[in-house]
């Protein structure tokens, strides 16, 4: 049912238009009361979808700009993407984070009040995010704010108030956000299957900090991870939608052009080791068991990057994929599986996440272990394999059909040092993904004697019948007694 | 308030308004050629924006919406039915939620799953809501399906597979979806299920609209059909349809998908109206997963459409939307009781997309060391002054550029459903989409004396309702402060 079909020729579109013209709209239905159409419409030849033209300089300071021209509205959106993240806290987690919220606290003199009256008044609202390996400082505005919106971004990278003064209620902000995470099934599940994965020693096996390691941080300490990770040379400014560039690169001369270089960037990568492990974490009377399943992947860059996206897909990325029609829509133990890849320095993740009714986990678990064998024992038929393939291409025109999802697919691209044609070579590779490569990703990358599992709920309830899973034997158990 | 409005009958598919003359083309959003000139300036990029809209009516009274878009070969299609949670049947709360996942299940042509794997493997995603005054259905694909969807969406208008193994297994769907974000979930659903239960008087919008679990497992195949039967006819129902397509070709597959489905049943008058609220009211939930006690409140809003409701978007923004309102400058930067303030009109929509009374909330969540007699001392000083003094006019305009930039932000993005959205609850419940190019009309009529007017109305203690979440571990007792 989803071959493609002959599409339709101009010639016939002319003549259908004259036919239904609107003024003549109004006559036709009495003479053309329809029946049901029974049969499918055909699915013409997709049309390309062509990516905007960008443009890309840097300046002298290593700096780099990409322009991308982009998008109906009379709106621009400015984003400066730091190399400065999680990856650089060291054993402070969170630093990052606690630099990046006092960066929203004020710049070049100006009060954090005075900064958002004037950027809000331009439409915008000035955003600092926080990631495993960049800080985005971003804002949108209306087009013709947009020179005035760049100078304004710069002071808030270049010059951060950092005032001592706003730093213990910065502090605590973080502390109360980390207190809430820390209630919720999810957070609680991330946190252990990050350190199962990656361990102590390293940024990645630490999602959240303790009260302690917060409240331990210094005003010092964020200038001082301000002062080694943020400069021209570790900095990406992407702008897009509807700007004049000859004033928007005037902009960004003016803004950003002597601004030093900075620190040389001499970040780490970390790959994930292996299990079998599985950790159990009570909460007592949960309705439902949260689930986190996973596998050390590949890197986005990987020569088995377009399988594994495919074979994820398949699995459990989609609406469509495996575990979601067997999980979800045929047995009804959860409302939202789905599984996804995670990319690394050195590597990444592959992840299965569920929460499932508590009665229903072993189940669940069975029934996913099953489908993973399935994969992995089968080549999927042709139908199927091709549906995930023509969906993975489609959506890639949603994940780029905006300025802000062209910067997130500009800056990922320039972040992981991918070619320049990636996202032209994006859908040829999916779409050269075979069948067969299908099953084999899934047998080389998904194997079930060294999973890692991670299940929070209540385990007066689920521990017995999980515990009894054939899969788990021989597996390291770790439960709240043996702690 | 009646929220079914009636339409007019018999008049025939009638073109009812070509709101866009054909000639005037979308805005392309190419700035390149003028910079390419080097003669551009800060003022050479146009602020012009126009939605193209076109509005017809079916024979069985199905309103169309097209809105043409050439700049990426994509479609989204938006069927929207006149019935949410606020006409659902009593002793069946949550049933149109339920009802919604129904539609999923499929066809008379389209068997369990065949509609999900069309879509997908056309390249495209689709989903469905349930809100307050609809429940809508849409999928964005490459515009060389969108003769597939719409045959597809006019199968399940006429013929939805409704069947009791789906039934039962989107009931435990539901039911698990209920438990991820509500009842496992800390602060799960205090502010948008919880607060509007206890400030609103009437049955129709003071039920818990997820569903008593009880409801949920009452709910019967039976049913199922006569909600369908009642609500889900063409008569009750907008096609939206924007992005890349012919228009005439387009009008022609719709009547001939949609055109011989019979119209259905006039609806049910249901009274809907909320009472003048003269006293404050309090409430507060115990939430066992919470760890920092939360705080929101709300006030009944302006009747939708009048200069008071303008006001309100107005105050709105001054009051608590981004990092330049005032709330959030009292409660978290001066006082520090909460890492953020948020809220708004409708918090499951936006001010648009929805017709029948309504709240304006705040809420946050703060530190157990601050009582809620701190926290609403602060936040009654704040709205005290925009009751009592009045607003600058930068202040105002300031506002008004932040909801212009809000506009944009949602109609321009990759999926088209922000568009959508507006365009079918303009058609919805005013009949008139083209009312989206008149959107900041009303906020052009706000004048710092009609915001002081409608504050001293509507912000007024006597209209609100004060909710707190609760800390399991506290002893009930009433909360020093609390009136």
């Amino acid at each position: 049912m989803i071959g493609i079909a002959k599409g339709m020729s101009p010639m016939a579109k002319t003549s259908l238009r004259a036919a239904l013209a609107a003024a003549s709209l109004a006559l036709l239905p009495a003479a053309t009361v329809q029946a049901q159409i029974h049969e499918q419409p055909p699915i013409g030849e997709p049309v390309a979808f062509e990516l905007p033209e960008t443009r890309h300089f840097t300046l002298d300071n290593g700096l780099e700009v990409t322009f991308i021209p982009f998008g109906l509205a009379p709106t621009v959106d400015i984003s400066v993407q730091v190399r400065a993240g999680n990856i650089d806290d060291g054993a402070q987690t969170w630093l990052a984070d606690l630099t990046g919220a006092m960066m929203e606290e004020g710049a070049g003199g100006r009060s954090k009040e005075a900064l958002a009256e004037t950027i809000a008044s331009m439409g915008g609202n000035i955003n600092v995010g926080v990631g495993v390996h960049t800080t985005g400082i971003s804002t949108g505005v209306l087009s013709q704010y947009g020179p005035d919106a760049v100078a304004l971004l710069a002071d808030v990278v270049r010059h951060p108030n950092l005032d001592a003064d706003e730093f213990e209620r910065v502090r605590a902000n973080l502390v109360r956000d980390v207190d809430v995470s820390r209630a919720q099934p999810g957070s609680i599940a991330d946190e252990a299957y990050r350190d199962l994965l990656f361990g102590a020693d390293h940024p990645y096996g630490h999602i959240l900090p303790t009260e302690e390691q917060l409240r331990g941080y210094t005003i010092e300490d964020v200038n001082a991870f301000y002062a080694e990770h943020f400069g021209a040379g570790r900095t990406r400014v992407y702008i897009a939608g509807r700007f004049d560039e000859a004033a928007m690169e005037a902009a960004v001369r003016e803004a950003f052009g002597d601004w030093e270089t900075g620190e040389p960037d001499s970040v780490e990568g970390a790959t994930a080791s292996a299990g079998p492990v599985v950790q159990l974490i009570d909460r007592p009377g949960a309705p439902q068991t949260t689930i986190r399943l996973g596998f050390p992947g590949v890197a986005i860059g990987d020569p088995d990057a377009p399988a594994m996206e495919v074979m994820n897909a398949l699995l459990g990325g989609s609406f469509t994929s495996r575990l979601t029609r067997n999980l979800r829509e045929d047995k009804g133990y959860t409302y939202s599986p789905g599984s996804g890849e995670t990319w690394m320095l050195d590597g990444g993740l592959w992840t299965f996440n569920a929460d499932v009714t508590a009665a229903d986990t072993a189940a669940a678990l069975r029934e996913t272990f099953y489908e993973i064998d399935r994969l992995q024992s089968e080549t999927p038929p042709h139908e199927e394999a091709q549906g995930i393939r023509n969906w993975l291409a489609g959506i890639f025109i949603l994940q780029n059909a905006s300025t802000g999802g062209l910067i997130n697919q500009l800056a990922q691209r320039d972040f992981w040092g991918l070619p320049d044609d990636y996202l032209e070579a994006y859908v040829p590779n999916i779409l050269a993904v075979s069948d067969e490569d299908i099953s084999e990703t899934a047998r080389t990358y998904l194997p079930l004697d060294r999973m890692t599992l991670v299940l929070v709920g209540d385990l007066e309830t689920i521990q017995a019948d999980v515990l009894a899973l054939p899969e788990l034997e021989g597996a390291r158990i770790i439960t709240p007694d043996s702690e | 308030m009646d929220i079914q409005r009636g339409l007019a009958a018999g008049i025939g598919a009638l073109v009812l308004a070509a709101c866009q003359p054909a000639d005037t083309p979308p805005e392309t959003g190419d700035t390149s050629a003028a910079a390419e000139t080097g003669t551009s300036t800060a003022n050479s990029v146009s602020t012009d924006f126009t939605v193209d809209v076109s509005y017809h009516q079916l024979d069985n009274g199905l309103r169309v919406v097209l809105s043409q878009d050439h700049t990426v070969p994509t479609a989204t299609v938006g069927v929207y039915y006149g019935v949410g949670f606020r006409n659902e049947p009593r002793g069946r709360t949550g049933f149109a939620h339920l009802f919604e996942h129904l539609m999923f299940q499929g066809s008379r042509n389209l068997p369990h799953g065949a509609f999900d794997n069309l879509i997908y493997g056309s390249g495209g995603v689709n989903n469905g809501s349930t809100r307050y005054d609809f429940t809508n259905y849409y999928e964005v694909v490459p515009s060389n399906a969108l003769q597939a969807v719409l045959w597809a969406e006019a199968d399940r208008m006429a013929f939805p597979d409704l069947d009791e193994n789906q039934l039962n297994n989107q009931r435990e769907v539901v039911r698990n979806e209920v438990f991820v974000n509500v009842i496992n979930q800390p602060y799960g659903g205090w502010i948008w299920i919880d607060l509007p239960m206890a400030a609103n008087e009437n049955w129709h919008n003071a039920h818990n609209f997820y569903g008593d679990l009880s409801d949920l497992d009452a709910a019967s195949l039976e049913d199922a059909q006569t909600f369908f039967d009642q609500f889900y006819a063409p008569s009750n129902a907008v096609l939206v349809v924007a992005g890349d397509f012919d228009r005439e070709e387009t009008l022609g597959w719709i009547e001939e998908m949609f055109g011989h489905i019979p119209a259905g049943d006039p609806l049910p008058e249901i009274d809907t109206s909320e009472p003048r609220q003269e006293e404050e009211k309090f409430a507060f939930i115990e939430d066992d997963l919470a760890n920092q006690p939360a705080l929101a409140v709300g006030y009944h809003m302006p009747p939708r459409g009048t200069p008071e409701y303008y006001a309100m978007a107005v105050i709105d923004q001054l009051l608590v939307q981004g990092d330049d309102s005032r709330l959030t400058q009292a409660i978290v930067n001066e006082e520090g009781y909460a890492s953020g303030v948020f809220g708004g009109i409708n918090l499951l929509g936006n001010a648009f997309n929805y017709n029948g009374p309504m709240l304006w909330t705040v809420g946050l969540i703060h530190d157990s060391e601050f009582t809620v007699s701190d926290v609403m001392t602060t936040l009654d000083a704040t709205i005290e002054e925009i009751r009592t003094e009045p607003v600058s006019e930068a202040d105002v305009e300031r506002a008004r550029t932040k909801l212009l930039a809000d506009f944009y932000g949602t109609v321009d993005t990759s999926t088209r459903f922000g568009l959508v959205d507006l365009l079918a609850s303009f058609a919805l419940f005013d009949d008139d989409p083209s009312r989206i190019n008149r959107i900041t009309e009303g906020f052009q009529q706000v004048t710092p004396e009609l915001i002081r007017q409608t504050a001293q109305e509507y912000l007024r203690p006597g209209n609100r309702t004060v909710l707190e979440v609760r800390l399991a571990d506290e002893d009930g007792t009433t909360p020093e402060g609390e009136e």
